[in-house]
């Protein structure tokens, strides 16, 4: 590879970039100047909402005892508001006591759209004639069925009425509470009739009622425990006796606590968001916007390779899209820190939010590294693959709706780094810098999590670079025109003009319709267990037949004789050679030790969930089971599903991706969907890894049946190893029994890993044989006709020739 | 300088395998202009973008400057120029940087690009638009800089697809006065187009191509004698006509 040639991309895209003003104005202007001013628009808008004040209404307001005094000539008194004064001034008091008791709070200062304090007593006693009017009715029926009706008629009218809260002293208020402390609490009850209750009325969907509420109620509840201490000293109690329990609430958090919360939140998900949206403007310029221009073909004749290019474009989208995280993560820091020293009072704790330390900020650009080359790959690759600019916001679009459901998903406090967690893709990144912003004190716990995500998120950045270096290489791709789509002649092709082998779509599509019908399966074929060993073993032998014959092997047989002319090539039904036979049956004897061991030590160690322990033990206790056959057992759990399965993934999925030569794709990309069908993550894992060497053996012998001895033999032996395993004896060196199964030590492994590494190198070597030779052919193919006469040899004086 | 010996393209797509290009052969000559003749989709492109190696053949030979495509195509891509209606040009860069720009691409030393580019700017006569950026350009000056693109390595071999076609009277002759500028350098051109006039007035030998096949090749005269045709517009459409005529009668046409 020509680095220079990489550069000189680099710096021509970046220079291109920099003189386009909507991507200056997305790095810039966006972050430095719209951040800024929208923040400082939110705190002002938001100070302005809970400063504009609440309308309540109290009716009755004269029936209220006088010890404790709820209302003074102001309207609620300040001394039941938490906050005091400046709660009082946030609420505007009407009550129906006579004109010169009434508050003048409300006179000053009134709007025109706000009504006067007599429309609203007025309104108010409508509203309270219409509840009692509404409750009477329903009072003798079913109480809550009574109250939605309320609620249903009284909301409308509430909203009308321009009040937030009505409160509703009842008749005779005083009285009954004087009478309530007056009588002996000890002995005497008294009837509810008499006691009735003070109703407030609100609407908590409205912001505004929901507000005022908030705080008559706190000056309520408060106001309550003063009347309850009052009623304890009338009945001669300890005023202690109101709290036996004498509960009390530490507060440990600091300052910095608090803003490292608010940072934890915020800054993994613009992180994330902003990566991807800095990469995602660049990608269409630099992959669509290429091929909508016309300057693709220039580029594409020009000495440069395409990895070249592909590298050049990357590193440009890179920058930008670390660029653009960076620049909107310092705004938002200081946009934020702003918003809270000027919101302070109503966010206790945050006035100082603090900005992350140095280390977690050091972190953050580690980690923001490989997240936005997978991005930035990603982005390059799909933009590629569109034809228009159009069109590739269409495919990217999709994309950035995934990242953030990825994202909100990481955001829930409840979700924490795992180590499965650790090697996802974009989670991974987004919870471990979470943790790290989170706490200080967990930091050396959660730095052993920066070795996986690392490395996973390098890995996924490097295999979604292929894909976008691979698709430069395709002629289909960067010369796709508008081709039109005719359903007749789509039609007449795959049906009329059939091919041999299918084509790498039909297999996937086979793929998708044989995981739709598992989930399906799942739905609606759970067998039932709960019976007796002999009728649950039945019942899951009955599905696990059905299952293989209907939902995996009878749609590859259906699509090979519908969309294929050979089945002989599709399924691979080839003699095979005894050697490759042999193959089969060895591997499976030295694979199964390896995939019990590493499945159960990805468990163990967290990579993957443990199975469903209730359904397994099930399982494990029917084949343990002496009253089934262990011949109807194999039948079952080894040689139908070795038959079905291997028809549908080595037989006509591994045929269709296998057809443009691209062998190690296919074998890669076909194991994968072979774990996928397997639904539980350990199963599934176990299938993919199994999955690669049942492909490498097809494909190796050219047939299917060694991979069906493989899987067969497989099969058979975790199905004997779970009934008794095989009578072997613990001998502490190569076997041990752990809660009575087998399990197998380090040094078989070690040899079963030496064993299958021979046979696998042998087979790779093999087909890079068979494969370099098929090249030369094909190459010698464009050689020189032999009656062509030679050509004569050019003597180029051009410019590039001294280079 | 370029020779091509039963080449092939099939493409598949939904609708199944489409062949572009049917045994296709021919060769140019330096010093000489080769012009392509057929209608839309006959296989020109296709053809002309094997040739500079952004697409590569299904079956056959072809060769430029001595260097077989399938076996070095960056080392086709050096020796060759390619022009066509499609290539476009940068809107954010100015007519200078863009032949900069492809100059370093094609590994020119400095000390040789910037006379190189002094001396294009000349020939073209496009020093006032040196420092424009090409979203400020005519279309005629585009196609400048685009030609300036093509020939700034100094390739042996130059090829030219439809480059007029969706010009102007105007510039499509500065164009082909370029073209003509170029053939007298000694360099070996091939021109595709399915303009007659452009055929009869710049090429020294023509192939007239339909459904991915030639259908006859020749200079100008020897074509017309052996069709019985008073003019290239007449034996284009007698060719055409012909060869459609027998592909009905054929019982293998489907």
């Amino acid at each position: 590879m020509n680095w220079k040639n990489v550069k000189l991309v680099f710096h021509r895209e970046v220079r291109d970039q920099l003189r386009d003003r909507r991507t200056l104005f997305m790095i810039t202007i966006l972050p430095v100047l719209l951040y800024p001013m929208l923040g400082l628009g939110v705190v002002e808008m938001m100070l302005t909402f809970s400063e504009q004040k609440r309308t309540v209404v109290v009716l009755n307001a004269d029936e209220l005892p006088t010890t404790p005094a709820f209302l003074d000539e102001t309207g609620i008194m300040e001394t039941w508001f938490p906050g005091g004064h400046d709660d009082a001034a946030r609420l505007q008091i009407i009550t129906d006591l006579p004109k010169d008791e009434v508050s003048g709070q409300e006179s000053t200062g009134r709007s025109k759209r706000q009504l006067s304090p007599e429309k609203l007593l007025e309104n108010g006693r409508a509203l309270a004639a219409n509840f009692s009017e509404l409750q009477g009715v329903t009072d003798t029926e079913d109480r809550q069925a009574g109250l939605r009706e309320i609620q249903d008629r009284l909301s409308d009218s509430f909203g009308k009425s321009g009040i937030q809260v009505l409160v509703m002293v009842p008749d005779g208020y005083a009285e009954s509470i004087a009478r309530l402390q007056s009588q002996d609490g000890v002995t005497e009850a008294a009837a509810e009739s008499s006691l009735p209750p003070l109703q407030v009325i609100r609407n908590s969907a409205d912001d505004k009622s929901a507000v005022a509420f908030a705080r008559v109620q706190s000056a309520l509840t408060r106001w309550e425990g003063a009347l309850r201490s009052h009623t304890f000293a009338k009945a001669a109690l300890r005023s202690d006796l109101q709290y036996p329990a004498r509960l009390e609430w530490v507060e440990v958090a600091r300052g910095d606590e608090v803003a490292a919360n608010i940072w934890s939140k915020l800054f993994p998900a613009m992180i994330v968001i902003m990566a991807l949206t800095g990469a995602f403007y660049p990608a269409i310029d630099l992959g669509a916007g290429e091929k909508e221009r016309g300057t693709m073909e220039t580029l594409l004749i020009s000495p440069a390779r395409r990895i070249e290019l592909v590298l050049g474009k990357f590193l440009t989208i890179l920058m930008f899209s670390i660029g653009t995280a960076l620049m909107n993560l310092l705004s938002m820091g200081f946009t934020g820190q702003h918003m809270a020293s000027a919101m302070g009072a109503n966010l206790p704790g945050a006035a100082s939010l603090e900005l992350p330390g140095m280390s977690s900020l050091i972190w953050l650009v580690i980690l923001l590294i490989p997240l936005a080359a997978l991005f930035s790959a990603l982005c390059l690759a799909l933009a590629t693959f569109a034809k228009s600019t159009k069109e590739g916001q269409y495919y990217l679009t999709p994309l950035l709706m995934v990242i953030m459901g990825l994202t909100m998903f990481c955001l829930s406090p409840s979700i924490e780094i795992t180590p499965l967690y650790s090697v996802i893709p974009v989670v991974n990144v987004a919870l471990l810098l979470k943790g790290l912003l989170l706490s200080t004190a967990q930091n050396s716990q959660l730095i052993g999590y920066a070795v996986p995500v690392l490395i996973s998120s390098i890995g996924y950045s490097i295999l979604a670079l292929w894909w976008a270096i691979d698709l430069y290489n395709s002629e289909g791709v960067l010369f796709r025109e508008a081709e039109k789509f005719d359903l007749r002649l789509w039609l007449t092709n795959i049906t009329r003009d059939k091919e041999p082998v299918p084509a790498a779509q039909e297999a996937g599509f086979c793929f998708v319709i044989i995981l739709f019908l598992q989930f399906v399966a799942m739905k609606y074929m759970k067998p039932d267990l709960s019976g007796s060993d002999l009728e649950a073993g039945r019942q899951i032998m009955q599905t696990t037949v059905i299952q293989q014959l209907t939902m995996i092997a009878c749609p590859a047989i259906f699509m090979g004789l519908l969309l294929t002319t050979s089945l002989r090539a599709t399924f691979r039904l080839r003699m095979p050679s005894w050697s490759s036979m042999a193959m089969g049956v060895g591997l499976a004897f030295l694979a199964h030790p390896i995939s019990i061991e590493v499945s159960s030590f990805m468990v163990d160690q967290g990579f993957l969930p443990p199975p469903p322990m209730e359904g397994l033990a099930r399982i494990n206790e029917l084949l343990q089971s002496t009253e089934l056959s262990p011949w109807l057992l194999l039948t079952v759990f080894a040689v139908t599903p070795a038959i079905c399965e291997e028809i549908a993934f080595r037989g006509f999925i591994l045929a269709g991706l296998a057809r443009g030569n691209r062998l190690g794709m296919a074998v890669i990309v076909s194991s994968l969907m072979f774990g996928i069908i397997h639904m539980i993550p350990q199963q599934a894992f176990n299938a993919a890894m199994l999955g690669l060497i049942l492909g490498l053996l097809a494909v190796h012998s050219r047939s299917l049946f060694p991979a069906i001895a493989f899987h067969l033999c497989n099969n058979a032996i975790a199905t004997m190893h779970a009934k008794n395993g095989f009578g072997i004896k613990a001998d502490g060196v190569f076997f041990s029994k752990d809660q009575g199964m087998l399990r197998y030590e380090m040094p078989l492994l070690i040899l079963c890993g030496i064993g299958i590494a021979i046979m696998v190198a042998r087979m790779i070597r093999d087909l890079r044989q068979e494969q370099e030779a098929k090249r030369l052919s094909r190459m010698e193919s464009f050689d020189a006709p032999a009656d062509l006469p030679a050509a004569t040899a050019i003597t180029t004086d051009n410019l590039t020739a001294s280079t | 300088m370029i020779r091509v010996k039963g080449l092939c393209k099939e493409f598949n797509d939904f609708n199944g395998v489409f062949r572009a290009l049917n045994n296709v052969s021919f060769e140019v000559r330096p010093g000489e202009i080769y012009g392509l003749l057929g209608p839309n989709g006959a296989g020109k492109t296709t053809c002309l973008r094997i040739l500079s190696t952004v697409l590569k053949p299904t079956r056959g030979f072809a060769e430029v400057a001595g260097i077989n495509v399938m076996h070095d195509a960056e080392g086709v891509r050096r020796n060759i120029g390619f022009m066509s209606c499609n290539t476009g040009i940068y809107d954010r860069m100015t007519a200078r940087e863009m032949v900069e720009y492809f100059g370093r691409l094609y590994g020119i030393p400095e000390d040789k690009l910037q006379p190189r580019i002094d001396e294009i700017f000349d020939m073209l006569q496009m020093h006032e638009i040196r420092d424009r950026l090409g979203s400020k350009m005519s279309t005629g000056m585009k196609q400048k800089v685009s030609i300036a693109r093509t020939i700034v390595h100094d390739p042996p071999v130059i090829i030219f697809d439809e480059p007029t076609s969706g010009l102007d009277v105007l510039v499509a002759r500065n164009v082909l006065q370029a073209v003509m500028a170029l053939k007298e350098q000694g360099k070996c051109i091939i021109f595709s187009t399915h303009i007659m006039r452009e055929v009869e007035k710049l090429c020294d030998r023509i192939a007239v191509i339909h459904r991915g096949q030639i259908l006859d090749e020749g200079t100008l005269p020897e074509l017309a004698d052996r069709h019985n045709q008073p003019d290239v517009e007449e034996l284009f459409f007698d060719l055409i006509q012909r060869h459609d005529d027998n592909l009905e009668k054929s019982p293998a046409h489907v």
